[in-house]
């Protein structure tokens, strides 16, 4: 008759923390499946009953939205501008940080600030500024325009959570490096980057995610059709005069399905990257 | 070949304006194995990390084998280093951990299989090759540290307190070990220690340093016996030498003037004695204090009336803690563990004054007995 009890005291001690999982999981939860469902079914099925789970799984609509509207031209846009943006903030991200977090220079300090001053600029505003010198450069309007702007903006947080990893790595490894032979730039190689892999998941990751939704620099930095990047693409399917929720959703799916895959195969490694030295 | 030669080597960190390293001169020899003791902050790892090539010398030279290497780059230096980390790369296992330097070294691929399985099954190793050093236990991450240098072959090898890590029964059996090895291997060993224990069992010699200075350098057992200095002094030996300040008097036959004591100074030589001018600081190891005389009708043996303070037994032996009548200083005895004294008891205790020290209270340096 004890243990039972227990148990049920045990239940009521947690059960705030259960109906706060609970909500916060249909919080976040709920709207994702909602366009889930709402993606395979057809824009009159969902007027008529908004809510409903699909009746007749309507696949064939992610072929619709892929060819009807140009989908492939965005989808293709947007994977070289964040793949070659990601790659770059990779390397000279984690480049900078073995730096900053390694080396003692004159002026290492004002470096340091200087980098990291970017993390509390706010987009809206560079914009002007940044329309101006891309169209100086004849950027304005191209798909490499967009990359070095996406470079810019996110070295200072990428080099940020980078550095802070980074300089947690013993100091007598590189030493050890030092004395088993190793140039500068070997060190880097062999030793930075293969025990930093966690946080570059990390940045990789977040990096991905956030490019891969970026809206306002798109929107202004890029004009013609054949340029746009999947969020502008997106709008398409809200015409001014009617609005197709039905393909919206599919849109959205697509757009959706390259982030869902990578944070499902980096999750793990990526938290372990963000909590690392925090229970050391 | 390995002989390594400081000439006046000194180090200042960028921003401190106190040197941490000041005029230090040694030579280790060829095969030599040198124990540099200190307490923390008295710049032995600056000396090492130096000789390493990881710290810019500030001034002086460093050579091997008679060629200055003060512009060589640490990893064209030819020295391999235990670090007191073990600094074991974490994302390698074993076997490419012991790999990792000779692969830089181009040494071809046979050759890196060979000496690789070689170290590992000297140190014991062998079961252990595929695993990473988070699968390790303490005892055996030493032993990957010690193999990594071994398996370069290097001319000198560097240790910077590699037994700190271990619990105390791994760091003795440890610590056989690295001597054993060393003893085999005959490559000159600059080990860096602040546990005297390892200093008196492990070195050929042994240089003591306090404040980024050399102290004193010799063989274990003779700088034990014969400190330079008041430092040397308190410094080795557990429990410390006492010492007591004394009063010099040169006027007839030197006599030494402790409180009420008065000791005979014929130990050493009287212009010594008068150059001191009259203050000494009188020391003795507690294991030449004793509860009766070791060698009765020796009239160098004096008996000294004391209060006891206190009585420590240590289970082997038992430690007495001791008031010199008419003097305010307190001393330790080492006594049998069948001493039968208790606080507050008045004794008499004997003082072996053929063993004892003296120092000038000026200088802190020692004055050198007169030899027999």
């Amino acid at each position: 008759m004890e243990a039972p009890s227990h148990l049920w005291f045990g239940y009521v001690r947690r059960s705030p923390l259960i109906l706060f999982v609970l909500v916060y999981t249909i919080i976040s939860g709920g709207p994702f499946l909602w366009v889930v469902s709402m993606s395979l079914r057809t824009t009159p099925e969902i007027f008529a009953s908004p809510y409903t789970l699909p009746t007749r799984l309507h696949w064939e609509k992610f072929a619709e939205a892929w060819t009807r509207s140009n989908y492939s031209t965005y989808f293709w846009n947007s994977t070289i501008v964040v793949v070659t943006a990601v790659v770059l903030l990779t390397v000279i991200g984690a480049m900078v940080a073995h730096c900053l977090a390694r080396y003692r220079f004159r002026g290492s300090r004002l470096v340091r600030f200087v980098i990291l001053t970017g993390l509390i600029l706010p987009p809206q505003l560079l914009i002007l500024s940044l329309f101006q010198i891309l169209l100086e450069f004849d950027l304005y309007n191209t798909l490499t325009g967009l990359i070095l702007v996406y470079v810019s903006g996110h070295l200072a947080v990428t080099v940020y959570i980078l550095e802070g990893f980074f300089a947690q790595i013993p100091q007598d490894l590189f030493d050890a490096a030092r004395m088993d032979g190793y140039s500068d730039f070997e060190i880097f190689r062999k030793i930075t980057l293969p025990i930093g892999t966690p946080a570059l998941f990390t940045t990789v990751t977040l990096n991905f995610i956030i490019l891969w939704n970026e809206f306002l620099y798109a929107v202004v930095l890029l004009t013609e059709d054949d340029k746009r990047t999947l969020p502008l693409g997106i709008m398409h399917f809200m015409g001014s005069h009617q609005l197709d929720v039905g393909m919206l959703a599919t849109g959205l799916m697509i757009a959706i399905a390259p982030i869902i895959f990578l944070y499902a195969l980096f999750s793990e490694t990526m938290i372990k990257g963000m909590t690392a030295g925090a229970v050391r | 070949m390995g002989e390594v030669a400081l000439n006046r080597l000194s180090k200042r960190y960028p921003g401190s304006s106190d040197f941490a390293v000041k005029e230090v001169s040694l030579t280790v020899a060829d095969g030599e194995f040198m124990v540099l003791l200190g307490p923390s902050g008295c710049g032995k790892s600056s000396v090492l990390r130096m000789i390493a090539g990881l710290e810019p010398i500030t001034g002086g030279t460093i050579a091997i084998d008679g060629k200055v290497i003060n512009g060589v780059a640490a990893r064209d230096r030819d020295i391999a280093m235990v670090f007191q980390s073990y600094a074991l790369y974490p994302h390698m296992d074993v076997f490419d951990n012991l790999a990792f330097g000779l692969r830089r070294r181009d040494v071809p691929r046979p050759e890196i299989e060979r000496r690789v399985r070689n170290v590992a099954a000297k140190l014991g190793l062998t079961p252990f090759l595929k695993r990473k050093p988070h699968a390790l236990s303490g005892g055996q991450r030493q032993r990957v540290a010690l193999g990594r240098a071994i398996v370069r072959d290097p001319k000198v090898f560097l240790f910077d307190e590699p037994l700190s890590n271990l619990d105390a029964g791994l760091r003795v059996t440890t610590r056989n070990e690295l001597i054993r090895q060393q003893h085999e291997i005959g490559t000159t060993t600059i080990y860096v220690t602040h546990d005297q224990v390892e200093a008196m069992t492990m070195g050929d010699r042994i240089c003591i340093m306090d404040k980024g200075e050399v102290m004193q350098i010799g063989p274990p057992l003779s700088v034990y016996r014969d400190p330079a200095n008041t430092f040397v002094a308190r410094f080795l030996g557990s429990p410390p030498m006492n010492l007591v300040p004394a009063v010099v008097e040169t006027n007839a036959a030197p006599r030494l003037r402790i409180g009420g004591i008065v000791l005979p100074a014929a130990n050493w030589p009287a212009d010594r004695l008068h150059a001191c001018g009259g203050k000494g600081l009188f020391g003795i190891r507690p294991e030449d204090i004793y509860e009766a005389s070791p060698r009765p009708g020796d009239d160098r043996v004096r008996p000294v009336p004391a209060t006891v303070i206190a009585v420590e037994p240590l289970g082997a032996e038992t430690l007495l803690l001791l008031s010199i009548e008419g003097t305010a200083e307190e001393v330790t005895a080492r006594s049998g563990r069948e001493t039968r004294l208790r606080p507050g008891e008045r004794t008499t205790v004997m003082l072996d004054t053929a063993a004892a020290h003296l120092f000038d209270a000026a200088t802190t340096r020692a004055i050198e007995r007169t030899t027999p």
